[in-house]
């Protein structure tokens, strides 16, 4: 089966030469509601050659401090609740390999978000900024190469954005502008926009045609960077306001009442 | 448990990217891409146009003092410093110029995902432009 | 809680925020009664958020597990109902691959009729049809409803419906010890893992819904609660590789369910015992033995790049000594009434199950909570819609 160990070890692929041996320091942020400000505490935690971020925190959760506070669910990237910041950098902790970053790891909360303790936020806040009930799962996106055969109307397919709030974390805009909708709640109205099944598109467009919608995003596509399932927010934020300026254009030609 | 319950609604810190007041996040190159370099040194030349205008407004104003001033300054105009200065400014309206039409391009949507590639285009078109300028402007010192 | 006793509906503390507790608190709340859940971490956190993600048809049992089977194809057709939108709703093929898988396939064609199952035959070429990537040397291919979940969102939309109803949900709450005074459990000593704190909870009765961990939780009420851990590996591989859930038309054995999950494919799974789930481990010659048994369903597989390999403890009813890996003990589940089986009073577990029959376990938990408190209220979740899954993070 040397196919399979081909494949399987790309994510190691850096690492032919052996990972660094010998624990590594970990450097958690800490915050119990109540505390004045957060700290940070270090841990020295055991690594393999594919312990994962989550597992590293797991081990301290288990072995050092019970009171460790972690949200994790799937530990395959499909519910998104993992994400954090790793040195600074956004991603999903369950699919994050320690050996690819470095002896010390600092590892926070993502940003942009209130923490609710430790490495936990308060996701209210990230589903807050969708409109309404949004769907996950809408029915779409067919195979190239897969005809459907009789007896399926339709192949249905989960949508790839999972929810985890590394885009809103990612996006410098959102540091001085907290009540931009951000990228997540953007990229899914770009979604329903460009099928609607029967969704009510004015009410959308008007959502996302705000200062605080699709126009207060500076075109920085960090939050295409760190999205973890290829959803690339930033060109639908895009593509909506491409949809919000063709209308715009089409509906007061010049010289035509302003109002 | 009432106690812990209201301690845990209310609303808990919001982290930012890097440390201090808020637009210092904006400097927090952990983990950034293009897009963010793009995007900063966006702020930072518009930020230093602006504080251009003021300064070049300033220098006009010399002008009411009479003639003797205005040459004074214009001795001090065409020193080396003065002249590399001026090569700095052409930088910052070239960056923000280009990089303005290219977050325009993309994001009036009609390259939605032409964002790096415009960016290389700018930098290339910039340079060029930027290194003839400076050749002729300190030619003249 | 500070109303006058009388007036106040019971009170139920339900430890545990998986599949299972989620429902259960949904069902007693919509029953009426009043609510709270506990849940040491993020919800669905334990076994829940971990599975396939494969709402079962029941096929998969109808061959030596009928009664899971049964259960399984009643409570798919119950949540397609009453969580629309969640599932992708492609359908499932059982593929035979050699003979010996062909001399299963009439055994397995009459088990899904005999519990209920739809069950379409279908040869190669119809099945190659749906499935482009799958091994063209298969020999046949049956078709049955089975259908794709988010493993965490479909049980949140039970969280949400019971927050919306008045539940009292928890997470980050960890419970320490029960509070048992003569032989009758009155509550729990919990830390909040949120503000740090420990504080009381006082209850009517205690529901133990906490997985593979329920025998240490019943051991904090002095009673024994028979649970083999039983872990199996899955990987998650880079790519969608099928559309349909696909299953091996066999004794269901290791890596035999390839589950398309958004651009994902999951491949599951092996299965051992362990003494504790706490720590699991992902054997290497597991995760060698997914890639190699997937491969065989869909050769593409050998060639996917992993995104992801983990394992999670199923909650098997079961002494030690009675299984070795697990797959001997059945998938169904079991509810104990701790008065009746140990005589300790206000103390209920639940456990075993899958994610496909959270509703129905949660019902019928429900009743034996409901009749402990005398309390007459039907069940109302076979017709009841679900909220979305983010109102299980609303305010």
């Amino acid at each position: 089966m040397s196919m399979t160990i081909d494949a399987r070890t790309d994510t190691d692929a850096a690492g032919t030469a052996a990972p660094p041996a010998g624990p590594r320091r970990f450097r958690v942020f800490r915050y119990k509601r109540g505390d004045e400000r957060p700290h940070y505490e270090t841990f020295e935690v055991p690594v393999g050659h594919r312990t994962t971020v989550f597992e590293a925190l797991r081990w301290i959760q288990i072995h050092r401090d019970r009171t460790l506070a972690l949200r994790h669910s799937c530990l395959h990237a499909s519910c998104g609740t993992c994400g954090v910041r790793v040195n600074g950098k956004e991603g999903l902790a369950c699919v994050t390999m320690v050996h690819d970053i470095g002896r010390e790891i600092t590892v926070e909360p993502i940003a942009n978000v209130p923490v609710l303790t430790d490495l936990v936020v308060d996701m209210r806040e990230v589903f807050e900024r969708f409109p309404d009930d949004h769907p996950i799962v809408r029915g779409s996106e067919f195979l190239d190469d897969a005809d459907t055969p009789d007896g399926i109307a339709s192949y249905e397919r989960y949508e790839d954005c999972i929810e985890c709030g590394l885009c809103v974390s990612a996006c410098p805009v959102v540091v001085t502008a907290e009540r931009y909708v951000g990228p997540a709640a953007l990229a899914w109205g770009e979604r329903v926009l460009e099928e609607p099944r029967g969704a009510e598109v004015a009410n959308l467009l008007s959502w996302a045609n705000a200062p605080d919608g699709v126009w207060r995003c500076h075109a920085i596509f960090e939050c295409t960077a760190a999205c973890p399932s290829g959803v690339n927010p930033a060109a639908r934020i895009m593509s909506l306001r491409g949809t919000l300026l063709g209308r715009r254009l089409r509906k007061q030609p010049r010289g035509s009442d302003p109002t | 448990m009432s106690d812990a319950i209201d301690e845990r609604r209310s609303r808990g810190p919001v982290q930012r990217k890097g440390l201090g007041p808020r637009p210092v996040g904006w400097l927090d190159p952990r983990g950034r891409t293009l897009g963010h370099l793009a995007f900063v040194g966006n702020r930072i030349t518009g930020l230093g146009l602006v504080f251009y205008l003021y300064l070049h407004l300033a220098v006009l104003s010399l002008l009411i003092r009479g003639g003797e001033a205005w040459n004074d300054f214009l001795e001090l105009a065409t020193t080396t410093v003065f002249l590399l200065l001026d090569v700095l400014l052409l930088f910052g309206l070239l960056y923000h110029g280009l990089n303005g039409l290219r977050v325009t391009l993309v994001g009036t949507g009609y390259v939605p995902n032409r964002q790096k590639a415009l960016w290389w285009a700018g930098a290339f078109v910039g340079t060029l432009v930027l290194a003839l300028s400076a050749f002729r402007i300190l030619g003249e010192s | 809680m500070t109303s006058a006793p009388g007036t106040r509906p019971f009170h139920v503390l339900i430890v545990g925020g998986g599949g299972t507790g989620g429902a259960l608190a949904h069902d007693l709340t919509l029953r009426g009664l009043h609510v709270t859940l506990v849940e040491r971490g993020e919800f669905t956190s334990g076994t829940t958020g971990r599975h396939h993600g494969l709402l079962h048809s029941g096929a998969r049992y109808a061959v030596g597990d009928a009664e899971s089977a049964i259960e399984c194809i009643e409570e798919n057709t119950i949540l397609r109902r009453i969580c629309p939108g969640t599932f992708e709703e492609n359908g499932g093929l059982f593929v035979a691959i050699t003979d010996e898988d062909m001399e299963y396939y009439d055994e397995f064609v009459k088990a899904c009729a005999d519990c209920g199952i739809p069950a379409q035959e279908l040869t190669r070429e119809q099945a190659l049809a749906f499935e482009p990537n799958l091994n063209p040397s298969l020999k046949a291919a049956v078709r049955v409803p089975d259908a794709t979940m988010d493993a965490m969102r479909m049980p949140l939309r039970f969280f949400a419906t019971a927050k919306r109803n008045g539940a009292d949900l928890r997470n980050y709450v960890e419970v320490l010890d029960l509070v048992v005074n003569n032989r009758v459990v009155s509550g729990a000593v919990v830390r909040d893992h949120v503000t740090g704190k420990v504080a009381e909870i006082s209850a009517d009765v205690v529901v133990n819904a906490t997985g593979p961990w329920s025998e240490k939780v019943a051991a904090m009420a002095g009673v024994d609660v028979p649970i083999r851990p039983s872990p199996g590996v899955m990987l998650a591989l880079r790519g969608r590789l099928c559309n349909m859930v696909v299953n091996r038309m066999h004794r269901s054995g290791d890596g035999d369910i390839i589950v398309p999950q958004r651009a994902l494919s999951i491949i599951g799974t092996s299965s051992w015992t362990v003494d504790d789930p706490e720590e699991l481990d992902v054997p290497e010659d597991h995760v060698q033995r997914m890639y190699e048994e997937g491969a065989k369903l869909i050769p593409d597989v050998a060639r996917a790049e992993l995104r992801s390999a983990w394992s999670a403890a199923r909650p098997l009813i079961g002494s030690r000594g009675d299984a070795d890996t697990g797959r001997e003990l059945s998938r169904t589940f079991k509810t104990y009434d701790h008065a009746e089986t140990d005589g300790v009073e206000g103390f209920v577990t639940i456990t075993g199950g899958k994610a496909t029959t959270l509703r129905g376990m949660a019902e019928l938990c429900a009743d034996i909570v409901c009749r402990k408190l005398g309390v007459e209220a039907e069940c109302r979740t076979r017709e009841t819609e679900l909220a979305p899954h983010s109102e299980a993070y609303a305010a």
